[in-house]
């Protein structure tokens, strides 16, 4: 399978070890990934300025997408893969809006593709790739370890579009870890709120409710937590510490992203993974593995 | 015939009323009644005080300008619950969103992140600069040095472009 990718800015300007753990794992399950000639940003944050010019950012990487020939686009990012189905509902609704995108779009010679499927991490892993294929391709199975899922509000709301699991109770990533061997807590804050996109106008809020979650995980002893999206993990990995002080407790959790997790269990080197570049401390989900195996 | 806020004597503005149910298309936010489903889900109501189930209420009554001008609508966190819950189809968010719009529109209070971000949009084509990593050993890292790929930046076109569709507001 042939899929074009659109990163967006968060994985591009400093979530590299999601990029890195992507660009290592997906190929190895068969998924060849084709980067857009440009990498502009979705237009995420440009919809709180003014959505129309939103759309059309929207629609351009649509257009981009369209340029290799391909029909299936990879967005790992929850905020732009939002963004990017909804501005692609609201153009097949929407005929005045298509047609003044259009206009837009025709100065560059751009046109927005009909029939592009977007995909994210977890669908792309749980539908088109299969959880049968996941693990036959587990070299070093990661029983033992207790995990929870952390799946962004933006991947699976709302489902008056097409999102990538349910809106209410997402099983999808839980069946991923548990295709590697590991455990996925059920837990009450699953859906709890990351925060990040707070950080813009309330940050205190924002590490509040970061810390809020990673501490009421930490409480219940698990090993670690898996998250898709490089806002959120910006918020409870790079950010643990900061929102360890703003609510007032210790935080010492390990966190990581799925394409990480499956890369260790597929037995992929750790420095390509970009292991190195996580800021918790994922060294003790490291040594458990290690420990076990000996 | 119309109301009038007795706390503050502000009369409702219909027209911006209407402004907003063009903007938002289908989404028809006349449609709450109140059952406080987007409230009670909110991820800031606990903690920045977002009520909006009292944001419909207001826009619907037509008191769009003390929600314009007020700190509140930033306060949203785009968790789509409200959206998601809504027994009517409306949706909460979309109206928090289009009140920030008509907050930029008319030069209200916008927070500066919001709007230094656009401007890096304009001269990069993303929102924010690339960064350099320091991992937990003081080693520092770029996407050169990690082996990713060269970010193809987009070109002067998309910004001349983007800055024409800055200027429309759907209305």
């Amino acid at each position: 399978m042939k899929v074009a990718v659109f990163w967006g800015c968060r994985i591009l300007t400093s979530q590299y070890a999601y990029e890195m753990s992507a660009r290592q794992v997906l190929p190895e399950l068969g998924v060849e990934l084709v980067d857009l000639r440009e990498m502009p940003c979705c237009g995420d944050i440009v919809k709180s300025i003014n959505a129309f010019a939103a759309k059309y950012m929207a629609a351009r990487v649509l257009a981009l997408a369209g340029e290799t020939g391909l029909t299936d686009l990879l967005i790992p990012c929850s905020r732009c893969h939002f963004t990017l189905s909804e501005t692609q509902h609201l153009l097949r609704s929407d005929e005045k809006l298509r047609e003044k995108i259009a206009t837009l779009l025709k100065d560059e010679k751009l046109e927005c593709p009909s029939n592009m499927r977007i995909w994210h991490i977890i669908d792309l892993l749980h539908d088109a790739v299969g959880l049968n294929h996941i693990k036959e391709k587990v070299k070093k199975s990661l029983e033992g370890l207790k995990l929870a899922s952390h799946v962004g509000c933006q991947t699976i709301r709302p489902s008056t579009i097409k999102r990538v699991d349910d809106p209410e109770t997402p099983r999808k990533l839980d069946e991923l870890i548990q295709a590697l061997g590991a455990e996925s807590l059920d837990y009450p804050e699953k859906l709890n709120c990351c925060g990040a996109a707070l950080t813009f106008s309330h940050r205190e809020a924002a590490l509040t409710l970061a810390g809020s979650k990673l501490k009421v995980l930490q409480e219940k002893g698990i090993d670690g937590l898996i998250d898709t999206c490089p806002a959120c993990h910006t918020m409870f990995d790079a950010k643990q510490e900061n929102a360890a002080t703003t609510i007032g407790s210790k935080l010492s959790l390990p966190v990581l992203y799925y394409t990480q997790l499956l890369g260790i269990a597929m037995q992929i080197e750790m420095e390509k993974l970009g292991l190195h570049l996580n800021q918790s401390p994922i060294e003790r989900i490291l040594e458990k593995l290690v420990k076990r195996s000996n | 015939m119309s109301l009038t806020d007795l706390m503050s004597m502000a009369r409702p503005d219909l027209g911006t009323r209407e402004k907003m149910l063009t903007k938002m298309g289908k989404r028809e936010f006349a449609d709450c009644f109140q059952c406080a489903k987007c409230t009670s889900g909110c991820t800031a109501f606990k903690l920045l005080e977002l009520n909006p189930q009292e944001v419909m209420k207001l826009v619907n009554l037509g008191f769009t300008g003390q929600l314009v001008a007020s700190e509140i609508i930033w306060t949203c966190a785009s968790c789509l619950k409200c959206m998601e819950r809504c027994p009517q189809g409306a949706s909460p968010y979309h109206v928090i969103m289009a009140l920030r719009n008509l907050a930029v529109e008319q030069g209200g209070k916008v927070p500066e992140t919001y709007l230094k971000a656009v401007s890096q949009i304009l001269e990069t084509g993303l929102m924010q600069t690339v960064q350099k990593v320091t991992t937990n050993k003081m080693e520092t890292f770029d996407r050169e040095k990690l082996g990713l790929p060269k970010i193809n930046y987009p070109t002067e076109t998309f910004k001349k472009i983007f800055l024409k569709a800055l200027e429309e507001h759907e209305v």
